[in-house]
């Protein structure tokens, strides 16, 4: 019984996965391209070979993350689309003391990651003092913040941490800050690790711990969880500290995390829509820290993949982008309708 | 009996040897150029739309097959490289623009049976600063560029301008204050002065004297706030300069909006005021008030480096040049003529239109500002209103540059610049204050 319930939505996004694809390959087909070969060269190029397949998690590590973020905030009953602006400030944060607080090995790394995820936390206050003590919208909070947190995260790295001579990017993380190259061959890094633990970590607190079990129960029935003596304040801002800290690490992910540049673009270019894709994650995992992970290598495979589905079967990376989009509205459609109908339809 | 042994052993030897070498001559290995753009991708009208007609125009005269990787994100680089690397028919991955610097350096290590070309990078010193013992690279190749040179053309067209119209000034609206952009600005001032010595020399009536003001700059601190440009330029023009050098990408379009106003305000048809454009050929963003581009030829880049792979030239090149090839005026590789900078012409413009009609294709946007045909005779209109002897004078000075007889100063440390605005120039016009409020959409 207890099985059978946690496979169905597992089941139901491989159906709707199975669905996405079947449109996809018409979408591939009417361009005049075969689908089957596209699929396979898709496949092939996200998972055939070793380095694909680190390239794929190396694209999937900051979605998890951000990903974590919005399920976070849906299970607490919160729509939190801030994550792409605590992101940018985590990148912020890591960027700062990777580059410019030397410190010892390791030390240096974990100061580095603690910084950015602490960054993101501290932003994601803002909506959440608004939302617990004023009453204001977090749909609306977040996206303004996501604004703010555009302007002021490029004005630091232009002002702040911009490299003499190198007008594009930040300084770069010192070497002490760098998390470890897994292979030559790809971008990945143990900064993986650290994510997947991070999502882990995350599900055994909100289904392992009373707190974990408060927040969830305010956002599926707020009225019992009051009844039951939850402060809602204490949840809305626990809820966005977790998102918080997850953007914030996904930031930073990416700039202490990632070669060869290993700073922050003045543009900000090597971080952005990562918040954004992350709402897609989400809903594909089904809201869930786990599910999250797997949503996240599927986007990542798809981000890879469709590079060798370019270069082999000519798909416009256009057309990959639109498969893309359609494989994830496909899989978007369950929990959409549950959120739909746990939203307006409940009696 | 013998002989006809030997003749046997000898046919059989023949058909061996024919076996043998079928492979090679039969089937020749495709020889195939992987160009990577960075995330400007197709349709950017610069960069790496040269970069992919250059690869085209590689592909009608060397007969190889040209594949484009197009990244979205920053972090496609070292995947699109990577993946351009592994394709066993691919000989030489171009990576367009210093954006793909870091990356090249990495991928370029890990296949060292690939050639590696950047295109206005700086790979090679990154090679340098990280990995010295495996510098320089011999599988990788920075194409840099003289625009200097092409600078001090259009510095002279400026300033030979100013005396026909009789105009107190030219600007120069510049990006951020990087090293890469000091060539750019002593190039243009250097320019300048040239011409007022040769009006002295060949237009007595024209001329006059070279003032250190004559020059107006600012550095706007950014190379994608396009508000800024619009705000530096339209200082320029309240004081009445009769052309501003776009020395900042798309600030450009914000330079182009100042003279439009001007234009509107006074229904204007043509020029001045102009403004001159960089890169590539901008000349039809608003035809009649571009006067003339410093160009980069990127597409020559491209082009030179399929050829140097191909004639099997490319490492000897790298090892010669420690790995940094530069394309100017009168710039000569391997024995050959390879020019990379020039001074935007009719011709140029065609390709250049070619390639924004392209560009309306693939992203179904509206590029071009008219017809092609109605941008060409724009075009040509004003140029031809121009007097030939300003024509002429940056002819000369092209020549004298390309034979040289002239030496445009080239600086790229601090006291090279320091030296060349006390020479030239020094104040710099501050950004108005107007530049720091929010833009009105």
């Amino acid at each position: 019984m207890r099985t059978s319930r946690a496979l169905r939505p597992l089941a139901e996004s491989l159906a709707t996965v199975a669905l996405g694809l079947v449109a996809g390959a018409v979408l591939i087909w009417a361009f005049g391209h075969p689908p089957g070969a596209a699929y396979r060269a898709l496949v092939l190029g996200a998972f055939g070979t070793w380095e694909d397949l680190l390239e794929t998690l190396a694209f999937a590590t900051p979605l998890m993350l951000t990903a974590l973020t919005f399920a976070v905030g849906v299970r607490g009953g919160l729509f939190n689309i801030g994550a792409e602006g605590q992101m940018y400030l985590g990148a912020v944060g890591a960027t700062f003391v990777a580059g410019m607080v030397p410190m010892p090995a390791w030390v240096h790394l974990a100061a580095a990651t603690l910084a950015g995820m602490a960054a993101g936390a501290v932003w994601a206050l803002i909506p959440a003092a608004l939302k617990a003590w004023r009453g204001a919208h977090e749909v609306i909070s977040t996206i303004m913040c996501n604004w703010i947190a555009l302007h002021l995260s490029m004005y630091l790295a232009i002002n702040l941490l911009a490299e003499p001579g190198r007008a594009e990017r930040t300084v770069p993380a010192l070497p002490t800050a760098r998390y470890p190259v897994l292979s030559e061959d790809s971008t990945l890094t143990a900064v993986v690790f650290v994510a997947v633990g991070f999502a882990l970590l995350v599900y055994a607190y909100l289904w392992g711990t009373r707190a974990g079990y408060e927040l969830r129960l305010a956002g599926e029935n707020p009225d019992a969880a009051r009844y039951a003596g939850v402060r809602p304040q204490r949840v809305v801002v626990l809820t966005f500290v977790i998102g918080g800290l997850a953007a914030g690490l996904a930031g930073a992910s990416q700039v202490i995390g990632r070669p060869p540049a290993w700073s922050l673009y003045a543009t900000l270019g090597n971080v952005t829509t990562l918040g954004f894709d992350g709402i897609g994650v989400a809903l594909v995992g089904r809201n869930h820290p786990i599910g999250g992970i797997l949503g996240a290598v599927l986007f990542g495979a798809l981000a890879q993949g469709g590079r060798l589905m370019e270069y082999e079967v000519g798909v416009l990376s256009e057309l990959v982008r639109a498969l893309n989009g359609i494989i994830v509205f496909a899989m978007a459609v369950p929990e959409l309708w549950s959120l739909i109908r746990r939203r307006f339809l409940r009696p | 009996m013998r002989s006809r042994m030997g003749l046997a052993v000898a046919l059989v030897v023949a058909v061996a040897l024919a076996g043998l070498a079928a492979p090679t001559t039969a089937a020749p290995r495709a020889f195939k150029i992987a160009v990577v753009s960075d995330v400007g991708g197709r349709g950017d009208l610069s960069f790496n739309d040269m970069a992919f007609k250059g690869g085209e125009d590689a592909e009608r005269d060397f007969g190889v097959r040209m594949v484009e990787l197009v990244s979205k994100v920053e972090a496609d680089y070292v995947p699109n490289l990577t993946r351009a690397a592994r394709d066993p028919d691919v000989q030489l991955i171009v990576g367009v623009g210093f954006l793909l610097s870091d990356a090249l350096a990495q991928v370029a290590r890990r296949f060292p049976n690939k050639n590696f070309v950047g295109i206005d990078t700086f790979a090679q010193s990154l090679v340098k600063e990280k990995f010295a013992s495996q510098y320089p690279l011999p599988n990788l190749m920075d194409i840099v560029y003289e625009e200097h040179k092409g600078s001090a053309l259009v510095g002279a067209l400026g300033a030979l301008l100013a005396a026909h119209y009789a105009k107190p000034h030219i600007g120069g609206v510049f990006g951020i204050e990087i090293p890469v952009l000091w060539k750019f600005e002593v190039g243009y001032k250097w320019g300048a002065r040239w011409a007022t010595e040769w009006l002295a020399k060949n237009r007595p009536d024209k001329a006059f004297t070279y003032r250190k003001d004559f020059v107006l700059w600012t550095y706007t601190g950014t190379f994608s706030d396009i508000p800024k440009g619009y705000a530096a330029a339209k200082a320029m023009y309240a004081k009445n300069a009769v052309a501003v050098y776009n020395i900042a990408g798309p600030l450009g379009l914000g330079i182009n909006q100042a003279v439009q106003e001007i234009a509107r305000s006074q229904k204007l048809r043509m020029g001045p005021p102009f403004w001159i454009g960089v890169d590539a050929n901008q000349d039809w963003i608003n035809p009649g008030f571009v006067i003339a581009s410093m160009m980069k030829r990127v597409d020559r880049g491209v082009y030179y480096a399929t050829r140097w792979v191909r004639d099997g030239q490319f490492r000897d090149l790298v090892r010669r040049t420690q790995g940094v090839v530069t394309l100017g005026v009168g710039t000569r590789i391997a024995g050959q003529v390879a020019e990379g900078i020039s001074v935007s012409t009719l011709d140029d413009l065609d390709e250049f239109i070619r390639m924004g009609v392209q560009a309306e294709r693939l992203t179904g946007k509206k590029v071009l500002p008219a017809t092609p045909t109605e941008i060409k005779s724009k075009v040509k209109t004003m140029r031809e209103a121009q007097p030939k002897w300003v024509w002429d004078a940056v002819a000369e000075l092209e020549r004298k540059i390309r034979e040289g007889q002239v030496t445009v100063p080239l600086a790229v440390t601090r006291p090279d610049i320091q030296r060349w605005r006390g020479e030239l120039g020094y104040g710099p016009v501050p950004l108005p204050a107007a530049a720091y409020r929010a833009p009105a959409r």
